[in-house]
Protein backbone atom coordinates (compact mmCIF):
# COMPACT_ATOMS: atom_id res chain seq x y z
CA UNK A 1 0.00 0.00 0.00
CA UNK A 2 1.20 3.15 -1.22
CA UNK A 3 0.55 5.94 2.31
CA UNK A 4 2.32 8.61 0.14
CA UNK A 5 -0.40 8.76 -2.45
CA UNK A 6 -2.97 9.52 0.01
CA UNK A 7 -1.16 11.71 2.04
CA UNK A 8 0.05 14.09 -1.22
CA UNK A 9 -0.67 17.26 -0.13
CA UNK A 10 -2.23 19.89 -2.09
CA UNK A 11 1.24 21.27 -3.79
CA UNK A 12 1.92 24.33 -5.20
CA UNK A 13 4.76 24.92 -6.84
CA UNK A 14 6.24 28.12 -7.28
CA UNK A 15 8.83 30.41 -7.96
CA UNK A 16 9.80 31.04 -3.81
CA UNK A 17 9.51 34.70 -2.91
CA UNK A 18 9.75 35.47 0.59
CA UNK A 19 7.35 37.94 2.13
CA UNK A 20 8.93 39.78 4.24
CA UNK A 21 12.63 40.53 4.51
CA UNK A 22 14.96 41.91 1.89
CA UNK A 23 12.77 41.13 -1.41
CA UNK A 24 10.38 43.84 -0.77
CA UNK A 25 13.49 46.57 -1.22
CA UNK A 26 14.61 45.35 -4.24
CA UNK A 27 10.64 46.68 -5.96
CA UNK A 28 10.03 50.46 -6.77
CA UNK A 29 6.36 50.02 -5.29
CA UNK A 30 4.98 47.36 -3.00
CA UNK A 31 2.97 44.94 -4.96
CA UNK A 32 0.43 42.95 -4.06
CA UNK A 33 1.32 40.06 -6.29
CA UNK A 34 4.46 39.09 -5.27
CA UNK A 35 4.57 35.93 -7.48
CA UNK A 36 5.42 37.76 -10.36
CA UNK A 37 8.33 40.55 -11.43
CA UNK A 38 10.86 39.77 -8.47
CA UNK A 39 14.61 39.31 -9.68
CA UNK A 40 15.77 35.91 -9.08
CA UNK A 41 15.92 34.70 -5.58
CA UNK A 42 19.39 35.31 -4.04
CA UNK A 43 20.31 33.35 -1.64
CA UNK A 44 17.88 33.42 1.29
CA UNK A 45 19.43 32.12 3.92
CA UNK A 46 22.43 34.77 3.36
CA UNK A 47 19.81 37.43 3.21
CA UNK A 48 18.54 37.15 6.70
CA UNK A 49 21.59 35.75 7.72
CA UNK A 50 21.71 35.84 11.95
CA UNK A 51 24.52 35.44 14.57
CA UNK A 52 26.54 32.17 15.24
CA UNK A 53 28.10 30.75 17.66
CA UNK A 54 30.69 28.20 17.00
CA UNK A 55 34.02 26.60 18.14
CA UNK A 56 37.22 27.55 16.98
CA UNK A 57 39.75 25.72 18.51
CA UNK A 58 40.12 26.51 22.35
CA UNK A 59 37.67 29.28 21.67
CA UNK A 60 34.47 30.32 20.65
CA UNK A 61 33.33 32.33 18.06
CA UNK A 62 30.35 35.06 18.24
CA UNK A 63 30.30 35.97 14.91
CA UNK A 64 27.37 38.78 14.19
CA UNK A 65 26.23 40.13 10.74
CA UNK A 66 27.23 42.65 8.45
CA UNK A 67 25.75 45.69 8.35
CA UNK A 68 24.73 44.93 4.90
CA UNK A 69 23.88 41.40 5.64
CA UNK A 70 20.76 42.61 8.32
CA UNK A 71 19.92 44.53 5.33
CA UNK A 72 18.66 47.18 7.46
CA UNK A 73 18.91 49.36 10.51
CA UNK A 74 17.79 46.16 12.90
CA UNK A 75 17.08 47.67 16.51
CA UNK A 76 20.26 47.03 18.96
CA UNK A 77 17.60 45.24 20.89
CA UNK A 78 16.18 42.65 18.14
CA UNK A 79 20.10 41.77 17.78
CA UNK A 80 20.36 41.65 21.70
CA UNK A 81 17.32 39.21 21.96
CA UNK A 82 18.41 37.34 19.22
CA UNK A 83 21.48 36.47 20.86
CA UNK A 84 19.90 35.64 24.14
CA UNK A 85 17.67 33.02 22.78
CA UNK A 86 20.48 31.76 20.42
CA UNK A 87 22.88 30.95 24.09
CA UNK A 88 19.65 29.48 25.62
CA UNK A 89 18.92 26.84 23.27
CA UNK A 90 21.88 25.98 21.79
CA UNK A 91 23.53 22.82 22.91
CA UNK A 92 25.31 23.73 25.89
CA UNK A 93 28.56 21.87 24.63
CA UNK A 94 31.22 24.31 26.10
CA UNK A 95 33.59 24.08 28.95
CA UNK A 96 32.77 26.99 31.83
CA UNK A 97 34.75 30.39 31.54
CA UNK A 98 35.66 29.11 27.73
CA UNK A 99 37.10 32.50 25.95
CA UNK A 100 34.94 33.86 23.48
CA UNK A 101 36.05 36.45 20.18
CA UNK A 102 33.25 38.79 19.62
CA UNK A 103 33.76 38.63 15.46
CA UNK A 104 31.67 41.88 15.03
CA UNK A 105 32.35 42.61 11.04
CA UNK A 106 31.49 46.08 9.81
CA UNK A 107 29.14 46.57 12.39
CA UNK A 108 29.54 49.66 15.35
CA UNK A 109 29.00 48.73 19.00
CA UNK A 110 29.42 51.30 21.60
CA UNK A 111 30.70 50.36 25.06
CA UNK A 112 27.81 49.89 26.60
CA UNK A 113 26.84 47.26 24.16
CA UNK A 114 29.62 45.04 24.69
CA UNK A 115 28.90 45.40 28.53
CA UNK A 116 25.64 43.77 27.37
CA UNK A 117 27.25 41.31 25.04
CA UNK A 118 29.79 40.59 27.61
CA UNK A 119 26.83 40.49 30.28
CA UNK A 120 24.77 37.71 28.72
CA UNK A 121 27.59 35.89 27.95
CA UNK A 122 28.52 35.26 31.17
CA UNK A 123 25.18 34.07 31.95
CA UNK A 124 25.99 31.16 30.35
CA UNK A 125 29.53 31.09 31.66
CA UNK A 126 31.35 32.55 28.56
CA UNK A 127 33.96 35.09 28.94
CA UNK A 128 34.33 37.67 26.59
CA UNK A 129 37.68 38.10 25.60
CA UNK A 130 38.96 39.83 22.24
CA UNK A 131 36.73 41.51 20.12
CA UNK A 132 37.54 41.56 16.17
CA UNK A 133 36.53 44.35 14.23
CA UNK A 134 36.96 46.54 11.05
CA UNK A 135 35.56 49.83 12.25
CA UNK A 136 37.89 52.40 14.51
CA UNK A 137 35.21 53.34 16.71
CA UNK A 138 34.07 49.51 17.77
CA UNK A 139 37.86 49.17 18.38
CA UNK A 140 38.30 51.84 20.34
CA UNK A 141 35.20 50.99 22.49
CA UNK A 142 36.75 47.51 22.64
CA UNK A 143 40.14 49.33 23.91
CA UNK A 144 38.49 50.90 26.24
CA UNK A 145 36.18 48.59 27.88
CA UNK A 146 39.66 46.23 28.31
CA UNK A 147 39.17 43.28 25.24
CA UNK A 148 42.03 42.45 23.45
CA UNK A 149 40.98 44.27 19.83
CA UNK A 150 41.66 42.38 16.74
CA UNK A 151 40.83 45.04 13.74
CA UNK A 152 40.33 44.55 10.03
CA UNK A 153 40.04 40.76 10.36
CA UNK A 154 37.60 40.51 7.07
CA UNK A 155 40.72 39.00 5.21
CA UNK A 156 41.36 35.90 7.61
CA UNK A 157 40.02 32.76 7.77
CA UNK A 158 37.69 34.02 10.68
CA UNK A 159 35.26 34.73 8.52
CA UNK A 160 33.00 32.14 6.85
CA UNK A 161 33.08 31.96 3.74
CA UNK A 162 28.81 31.37 3.47
CA UNK A 163 28.81 34.83 4.71
CA UNK A 164 30.43 36.07 1.16
CA UNK A 165 27.31 36.69 -1.01
CA UNK A 166 28.52 35.89 -4.14
CA UNK A 167 29.72 32.32 -3.07
CA UNK A 168 27.46 31.14 -1.10
CA UNK A 169 25.34 28.51 -3.67
CA UNK A 170 28.83 26.78 -3.59
CA UNK A 171 29.75 27.09 -0.48
CA UNK A 172 30.33 24.42 2.31
CA UNK A 173 27.37 24.41 4.60
CA UNK A 174 27.93 25.31 8.23
CA UNK A 175 27.75 22.83 10.86
CA UNK A 176 24.10 21.39 12.07
CA UNK A 177 22.44 24.00 14.36
CA UNK A 178 21.35 21.51 17.19
CA UNK A 179 18.63 23.59 19.20
CA UNK A 180 17.16 21.95 22.17
CA UNK A 181 13.83 23.89 23.13
CA UNK A 182 10.25 24.43 21.30
CA UNK A 183 10.43 26.98 18.64
CA UNK A 184 7.46 28.80 19.94
CA UNK A 185 5.46 31.58 17.79
CA UNK A 186 7.22 34.29 17.07
CA UNK A 187 10.64 32.90 16.23
CA UNK A 188 12.38 32.58 13.47
CA UNK A 189 15.46 30.11 13.37
CA UNK A 190 17.53 30.47 10.08
CA UNK A 191 21.14 28.76 9.52
CA UNK A 192 22.83 28.14 6.31
CA UNK A 193 23.28 24.52 6.99
CA UNK A 194 20.83 21.98 8.76
CA UNK A 195 18.72 22.63 12.24
CA UNK A 196 17.82 19.74 14.11
CA UNK A 197 15.09 20.83 17.00
CA UNK A 198 14.77 18.41 19.93
CA UNK A 199 11.27 20.05 20.98
CA UNK A 200 8.13 21.10 19.21
CA UNK A 201 8.50 23.84 16.14
CA UNK A 202 4.87 25.70 17.14
CA UNK A 203 2.22 27.73 14.71
CA UNK A 204 4.15 30.92 14.42
CA UNK A 205 7.20 29.49 14.35
CA UNK A 206 9.33 29.29 11.71
CA UNK A 207 12.26 27.29 10.55
CA UNK A 208 15.13 28.22 7.19
CA UNK A 209 18.22 26.45 6.85
CA UNK A 210 20.25 25.92 3.98
CA UNK A 211 20.33 22.22 4.16
CA UNK A 212 17.88 19.74 6.16
CA UNK A 213 15.28 20.42 9.00
CA UNK A 214 14.76 17.54 11.55
CA UNK A 215 12.41 18.38 14.37
CA UNK A 216 12.24 15.62 16.93
CA UNK A 217 8.84 16.62 18.30
CA UNK A 218 5.55 18.13 16.17
CA UNK A 219 5.56 20.57 13.28
CA UNK A 220 3.28 22.87 13.23
CA UNK A 221 4.74 25.97 12.19
CA UNK A 222 6.41 26.63 9.16
CA UNK A 223 9.74 25.07 7.94
CA UNK A 224 11.97 25.75 4.83
CA UNK A 225 14.70 23.19 3.83
CA UNK A 226 17.44 24.11 1.05
CA UNK A 227 16.50 27.70 1.43
CA UNK A 228 19.45 28.62 -1.28
CA UNK A 229 18.03 26.49 -3.86
CA UNK A 230 19.07 23.01 -2.78
CA UNK A 231 16.32 20.39 -4.18
CA UNK A 232 17.88 17.53 -2.40
CA UNK A 233 17.18 18.88 1.26
CA UNK A 234 14.45 17.13 3.12
CA UNK A 235 12.11 18.55 6.35
CA UNK A 236 11.08 15.38 8.84
CA UNK A 237 9.35 15.73 11.80
CA UNK A 238 8.47 12.96 14.21
CA UNK A 239 4.54 14.44 13.78
CA UNK A 240 3.36 16.57 10.36
CA UNK A 241 1.15 19.08 11.04
CA UNK A 242 3.16 21.55 9.58
CA UNK A 243 1.15 25.06 8.69
CA UNK A 244 3.58 25.25 5.86
CA UNK A 245 6.58 23.38 3.99
CA UNK A 246 8.93 24.86 1.69
CA UNK A 247 11.92 23.27 -0.04
CA UNK A 248 13.72 25.36 -2.28
CA UNK A 249 11.60 27.03 -4.06
CA UNK A 250 8.68 24.92 -3.68
CA UNK A 251 6.06 25.93 -1.20
CA UNK A 252 3.37 23.28 0.44
CA UNK A 253 0.06 23.60 2.41
CA UNK A 254 -0.98 21.26 4.13
CA UNK A 255 -3.69 19.33 3.16
CA UNK A 256 -7.01 19.79 4.58
CA UNK A 257 -7.84 16.42 5.53
CA UNK A 258 -5.15 14.26 8.26
CA UNK A 259 -4.91 11.19 9.47
CA UNK A 260 -5.48 11.20 12.45
CA UNK A 261 -2.86 8.80 14.15
CA UNK A 262 0.50 10.63 12.78
CA UNK A 263 3.84 8.96 12.50
CA UNK A 264 7.50 9.85 11.32
CA UNK A 265 7.04 11.61 8.25
CA UNK A 266 9.48 13.18 5.67
CA UNK A 267 8.82 15.59 3.06
CA UNK A 268 10.84 15.79 -0.05
CA UNK A 269 10.84 17.14 -3.72
CA UNK A 270 9.73 14.86 -5.95
CA UNK A 271 8.95 15.51 -9.56
CA UNK A 272 5.60 16.90 -8.82
CA UNK A 273 6.57 19.03 -5.99
CA UNK A 274 6.75 18.51 -2.50
CA UNK A 275 5.35 14.88 -1.19
CA UNK A 276 5.19 13.28 2.21
CA UNK A 277 6.35 9.94 3.03
CA UNK A 278 6.94 7.64 5.88
CA UNK A 279 9.99 8.45 7.40
CA UNK A 280 10.81 4.49 7.93
CA UNK A 281 10.23 3.93 3.98
CA UNK A 282 11.90 6.85 2.33
CA UNK A 283 15.14 5.83 2.22
CA UNK A 284 14.43 2.36 0.59
CA UNK A 285 11.93 3.59 -2.35
CA UNK A 286 13.36 6.65 -3.60
CA UNK A 287 16.94 7.71 -4.72
CA UNK A 288 17.82 11.21 -5.84
CA UNK A 289 17.69 12.13 -9.80
CA UNK A 290 20.50 15.11 -10.25
CA UNK A 291 19.22 15.89 -13.66
CA UNK A 292 15.49 16.08 -12.53
CA UNK A 293 16.33 18.01 -9.29
CA UNK A 294 13.99 15.56 -7.59
CA UNK A 295 13.56 12.05 -5.53
CA UNK A 296 12.14 9.51 -7.89
CA UNK A 297 10.92 6.14 -7.30
CA UNK A 298 13.61 3.41 -7.09
CA UNK A 299 11.88 0.83 -8.59
CA UNK A 300 10.41 3.42 -11.81
CA UNK A 301 13.45 4.78 -12.26
CA UNK A 302 14.42 1.35 -13.50
CA UNK B 1 10.47 35.97 50.34
CA UNK B 2 8.15 38.43 48.52
CA UNK B 3 6.77 36.85 45.22
CA UNK B 4 6.26 39.37 42.45
CA UNK B 5 3.90 37.39 39.99
CA UNK B 6 3.43 39.58 36.38
CA UNK B 7 -0.11 38.43 34.94
CA UNK B 8 0.13 38.22 31.05
CA UNK B 9 -1.43 36.96 27.65
CA UNK B 10 -0.29 38.55 24.25
CA UNK B 11 -3.61 39.16 23.35
CA UNK B 12 -6.09 41.34 25.02
CA UNK B 13 -9.37 40.39 26.52
CA UNK B 14 -8.58 36.89 27.92
CA UNK B 15 -9.51 37.98 31.39
CA UNK B 16 -5.82 39.37 32.70
CA UNK B 17 -7.51 41.96 34.99
CA UNK B 18 -10.09 39.69 36.08
CA UNK B 19 -8.01 37.04 37.16
CA UNK B 20 -5.39 39.66 38.73
CA UNK B 21 -8.61 40.91 40.83
CA UNK B 22 -9.65 37.81 42.14
CA UNK B 23 -6.27 35.40 42.29
CA UNK B 24 -5.43 39.22 44.65
CA UNK B 25 -8.66 39.23 46.42
CA UNK B 26 -8.35 35.25 47.05
CA UNK B 27 -4.90 35.51 48.59
CA UNK B 28 -5.88 38.16 50.60
CA UNK B 29 -8.52 35.70 52.04
CA UNK B 30 -5.84 33.27 52.61
CA UNK B 31 -4.44 35.61 54.58
CA UNK B 32 -1.70 36.64 52.48
CA UNK B 33 -0.77 40.17 52.34
CA UNK B 34 -1.19 41.50 48.20
CA UNK B 35 -0.29 44.27 46.42
CA UNK B 36 -1.96 44.75 43.21
CA UNK B 37 0.16 47.37 40.72
CA UNK B 38 -2.02 48.08 36.91
CA UNK B 39 0.69 47.93 34.51
CA UNK B 40 -1.70 49.09 31.74
CA UNK B 41 -0.84 53.14 31.62
CA UNK B 42 -3.63 54.76 29.70
CA UNK B 43 -6.08 52.20 30.06
CA UNK B 44 -6.23 51.36 33.28
CA UNK B 45 -8.89 49.18 34.79
CA UNK B 46 -7.74 47.20 37.72
CA UNK B 47 -9.63 49.85 39.85
CA UNK B 48 -12.65 49.17 38.34
CA UNK B 49 -12.87 45.84 38.83
CA UNK B 50 -11.96 46.11 42.46
CA UNK B 51 -14.62 48.72 42.81
CA UNK B 52 -11.86 51.51 44.22
CA UNK B 53 -12.15 53.90 41.47
CA UNK B 54 -13.40 56.61 43.63
CA UNK B 55 -10.70 56.26 46.20
CA UNK B 56 -7.62 56.74 44.04
CA UNK B 57 -6.34 59.59 45.13
CA UNK B 58 -2.17 59.08 43.67
CA UNK B 59 -1.31 56.77 40.76
CA UNK B 60 2.57 55.28 40.27
CA UNK B 61 3.44 57.99 37.69
CA UNK B 62 2.99 60.25 40.68
CA UNK B 63 5.57 57.69 43.15
CA UNK B 64 7.80 58.18 40.09
CA UNK B 65 8.01 61.85 39.73
CA UNK B 66 8.08 61.99 43.94
CA UNK B 67 5.34 64.11 44.34
CA UNK B 68 4.27 61.16 46.92
CA UNK B 69 5.32 58.67 48.50
CA UNK B 70 4.56 55.15 47.45
CA UNK B 71 2.78 54.29 50.51
CA UNK B 72 0.76 57.32 50.10
CA UNK B 73 -0.83 56.00 46.08
CA UNK B 74 -1.45 52.37 47.85
CA UNK B 75 -5.53 52.46 47.66
CA UNK B 76 -6.15 49.82 50.37
CA UNK B 77 -9.17 47.14 50.12
CA UNK B 78 -11.76 47.85 52.63
CA UNK B 79 -13.44 44.32 52.22
CA UNK B 80 -10.33 42.79 52.67
CA UNK B 81 -7.23 43.15 55.12
CA UNK B 82 -3.88 43.06 53.59
CA UNK B 83 -5.27 43.80 49.83
CA UNK B 84 -4.04 46.56 48.13
CA UNK B 85 -3.91 48.35 44.90
CA UNK B 86 -1.22 50.59 43.00
CA UNK B 87 -2.93 52.24 40.39
CA UNK B 88 -1.71 53.24 37.01
CA UNK B 89 -2.45 56.94 35.33
CA UNK B 90 -4.98 57.40 33.28
CA UNK B 91 -3.54 60.63 31.61
CA UNK B 92 -0.73 59.25 30.42
CA UNK B 93 0.28 55.97 27.93
CA UNK B 94 2.84 52.87 28.05
CA UNK B 95 5.88 55.19 27.05
CA UNK B 96 5.65 57.70 30.60
CA UNK B 97 7.21 54.54 32.51
CA UNK B 98 10.50 52.28 31.63
CA UNK B 99 11.39 48.67 33.43
CA UNK B 100 13.80 49.84 35.41
CA UNK B 101 11.18 52.58 37.39
CA UNK B 102 8.60 49.25 37.01
CA UNK B 103 11.17 47.78 39.21
CA UNK B 104 11.77 50.00 41.44
CA UNK B 105 8.52 50.34 42.53
CA UNK B 106 7.71 46.30 42.51
CA UNK B 107 10.71 46.01 44.75
CA UNK B 108 10.02 48.11 47.26
CA UNK B 109 6.24 46.86 47.06
CA UNK B 110 8.03 43.35 47.63
CA UNK B 111 9.72 44.48 50.96
CA UNK B 112 5.97 44.70 52.52
CA UNK B 113 4.14 42.06 50.67
CA UNK B 114 3.79 38.77 50.21
CA UNK B 115 2.50 39.02 47.31
CA UNK B 116 2.99 41.35 43.85
CA UNK B 117 0.95 40.44 41.16
CA UNK B 118 1.12 42.71 38.19
CA UNK B 119 -1.84 43.33 35.73
CA UNK B 120 0.11 43.32 32.38
CA UNK B 121 -1.14 45.23 29.27
CA UNK B 122 -2.20 43.43 26.47
CA UNK B 123 0.34 43.48 23.32
CA UNK B 124 4.18 42.81 23.41
CA UNK B 125 5.71 46.41 23.72
CA UNK B 126 6.62 48.62 25.96
CA UNK B 127 3.65 48.30 28.32
CA UNK B 128 4.86 44.85 28.53
CA UNK B 129 8.59 44.84 28.99
CA UNK B 130 8.06 47.19 31.93
CA UNK B 131 5.29 44.88 33.30
CA UNK B 132 7.39 41.67 33.24
CA UNK B 133 10.65 43.66 34.20
CA UNK B 134 10.65 43.52 38.09
CA UNK B 135 8.72 39.59 37.76
CA UNK B 136 10.11 36.67 38.86
CA UNK B 137 7.05 34.55 38.13
CA UNK B 138 4.51 34.60 35.89
CA UNK B 139 0.87 33.50 34.87
CA UNK B 140 -0.54 33.06 31.30
CA UNK B 141 -3.65 33.50 31.04
CA UNK B 142 -5.42 31.95 27.63
CA UNK B 143 -8.96 31.63 26.42
CA UNK B 144 -9.24 27.87 24.35
CA UNK B 145 -8.93 29.63 21.34
CA UNK B 146 -6.72 29.75 18.21
CA UNK B 147 -5.71 33.12 18.28
CA UNK B 148 -5.13 33.49 22.24
CA UNK B 149 -3.11 30.61 22.23
CA UNK B 150 -0.79 31.85 19.66
CA UNK B 151 -0.30 34.59 21.43
CA UNK B 152 -0.23 33.27 24.48
CA UNK B 153 2.90 30.84 23.20
CA UNK B 154 4.69 33.80 21.74
CA UNK B 155 4.57 35.61 25.59
CA UNK B 156 6.34 32.32 26.65
CA UNK B 157 8.85 32.73 24.43
CA UNK B 158 9.54 36.33 25.17
CA UNK B 159 9.67 35.45 29.21
CA UNK B 160 11.80 32.56 28.70
CA UNK B 161 14.56 35.02 26.75
CA UNK B 162 13.70 36.80 29.87
CA UNK B 163 14.86 34.66 32.34
CA UNK B 164 11.53 34.29 33.62
CA UNK B 165 11.46 30.49 33.89
CA UNK B 166 8.84 29.55 36.70
CA UNK B 167 5.62 30.25 34.17
CA UNK B 168 2.05 28.60 34.69
CA UNK B 169 -1.02 28.47 32.39
CA UNK B 170 -4.62 29.94 33.31
CA UNK B 171 -7.38 28.45 30.87
CA UNK B 172 -9.81 30.93 31.29
CA UNK B 173 -13.32 30.94 29.91
CA UNK B 174 -13.60 27.06 29.14
CA UNK B 175 -17.22 26.09 27.88
CA UNK B 176 -17.25 22.53 29.20
CA UNK B 177 -20.55 21.56 26.62
CA UNK B 178 -18.92 22.71 23.78
CA UNK B 179 -15.45 21.15 24.68
CA UNK B 180 -17.53 17.70 24.63
CA UNK B 181 -19.27 18.78 21.25
CA UNK B 182 -15.64 19.33 19.92
CA UNK B 183 -16.74 22.57 19.23
CA UNK B 184 -13.71 24.19 21.18
CA UNK B 185 -9.98 23.27 21.72
CA UNK B 186 -9.75 21.28 25.14
CA UNK B 187 -7.69 22.24 27.93
CA UNK B 188 -5.42 19.65 26.96
CA UNK B 189 -4.80 20.80 23.12
CA UNK B 190 -3.55 23.83 24.95
CA UNK B 191 -1.32 22.91 27.36
CA UNK B 192 0.14 20.28 24.09
CA UNK B 193 0.68 22.90 22.63
CA UNK B 194 2.13 25.50 25.56
CA UNK B 195 3.80 22.87 27.02
CA UNK B 196 4.06 24.99 30.47
CA UNK B 197 2.29 23.77 33.55
CA UNK B 198 -1.48 24.14 34.42
CA UNK B 199 -2.56 26.03 37.66
CA UNK B 200 -5.95 26.30 36.70
CA UNK B 201 -8.80 26.30 34.82
CA UNK B 202 -12.06 28.87 35.05
CA UNK B 203 -15.06 28.33 32.99
CA UNK B 204 -17.11 30.81 31.14
CA UNK B 205 -19.47 32.39 33.52
CA UNK B 206 -22.08 35.29 33.42
CA UNK B 207 -21.26 35.58 36.85
CA UNK B 208 -17.83 37.40 36.17
CA UNK B 209 -19.55 40.11 34.55
CA UNK B 210 -22.03 41.15 36.83
CA UNK B 211 -18.98 40.65 39.49
CA UNK B 212 -16.90 42.77 37.46
CA UNK B 213 -19.45 45.34 36.26
CA UNK B 214 -20.63 45.42 39.93
CA UNK B 215 -16.24 46.35 41.14
CA UNK B 216 -16.56 43.19 43.20
CA UNK B 217 -14.27 40.25 43.42
CA UNK B 218 -16.53 37.08 42.58
CA UNK B 219 -14.57 35.48 45.60
CA UNK B 220 -15.53 38.02 47.91
CA UNK B 221 -18.96 37.28 46.49
CA UNK B 222 -21.66 35.93 48.96
CA UNK B 223 -22.90 32.96 47.10
CA UNK B 224 -20.33 30.23 45.84
CA UNK B 225 -19.93 29.95 42.21
CA UNK B 226 -17.73 27.74 40.00
CA UNK B 227 -15.57 30.55 38.98
CA UNK B 228 -14.86 31.54 42.38
CA UNK B 229 -13.89 28.37 43.63
CA UNK B 230 -12.15 27.67 40.28
CA UNK B 231 -9.72 31.35 41.38
CA UNK B 232 -9.72 30.04 45.30
CA UNK B 233 -8.06 27.09 43.87
CA UNK B 234 -5.66 28.96 41.92
CA UNK B 235 -4.74 30.95 45.11
CA UNK B 236 -4.15 27.65 47.30
CA UNK B 237 -1.86 26.04 44.32
CA UNK B 238 0.64 29.19 43.93
CA UNK B 239 0.35 28.30 48.11
CA UNK B 240 1.93 25.34 47.56
CA UNK B 241 -1.24 23.59 48.00
CA UNK B 242 -2.07 20.36 45.89
CA UNK B 243 -5.22 20.98 44.88
CA UNK B 244 -7.55 18.58 42.42
CA UNK B 245 -8.92 20.22 39.26
CA UNK B 246 -12.75 21.12 39.19
CA UNK B 247 -14.52 18.64 37.30
CA UNK B 248 -16.18 21.17 35.02
CA UNK B 249 -18.67 18.73 33.55
CA UNK B 250 -20.41 17.56 36.43
CA UNK B 251 -23.39 20.19 36.49
CA UNK B 252 -23.09 20.54 32.95
CA UNK B 253 -25.39 19.26 30.27
CA UNK B 254 -29.34 16.43 30.08
CA UNK B 255 -29.69 13.97 31.99
CA UNK B 256 -28.99 11.95 28.72
CA UNK B 257 -25.30 12.64 28.53
CA UNK B 258 -24.78 13.02 31.88
CA UNK B 259 -25.69 8.74 31.77
CA UNK B 260 -23.68 8.74 28.87
CA UNK B 261 -20.48 9.90 30.42
CA UNK B 262 -21.41 7.86 33.18
CA UNK B 263 -21.32 5.03 31.50
CA UNK B 264 -17.96 5.86 29.89
CA UNK B 265 -19.80 6.68 26.54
Amino acid sequence: MKRENRTTPKVDIRRYTDDQDGCMTFEPTISLDKIDDLPDSSPLVNRYSQISLKRDGEEMLLILPTQSEINSDLPWSETWQELKHLLKTKEQSWQLGTNVCLVAKDRLLDARQLQTIAETLEDVKLSLVTVSTNRRQTAVAAATSGYSVQQNTMSQPLIEPQNDSEETTTATMAEPLYLQSTVRSGVEIRHPGTIVIFGDLNPGGKAIAAGDILVWGRLRGIAHAGAQGNHQCRITALQMEFTQLRIADAVARAPKLRPRRLSPELAFMSTEGIRLAKTSEFAKNYIFSSPQKAWIDKNQAK
Amino acid sequence: MSRIIVVTSGKGGVGKTTTTSNLGAALAKQNRSVALIDADFGLRNLDLLLGLEERVVYTAIDVLAGECRLAQALVKDKRLKGLVLLPAAQNRNKESVNPEQMKKIATALAKGYDYILIDCPAGIELGFRNAISAANEALIVTTPEVAAVRDADRVIGLLEAEGVNKISLIVNRVKPLMVEENKMMSVEDVLELLGVPLIGVVPDDEKVIVATNKGEPLVLGEYESVPAQAYSNIARRLEGEKVPFLDLMANQGNLLSRLRRMFGG
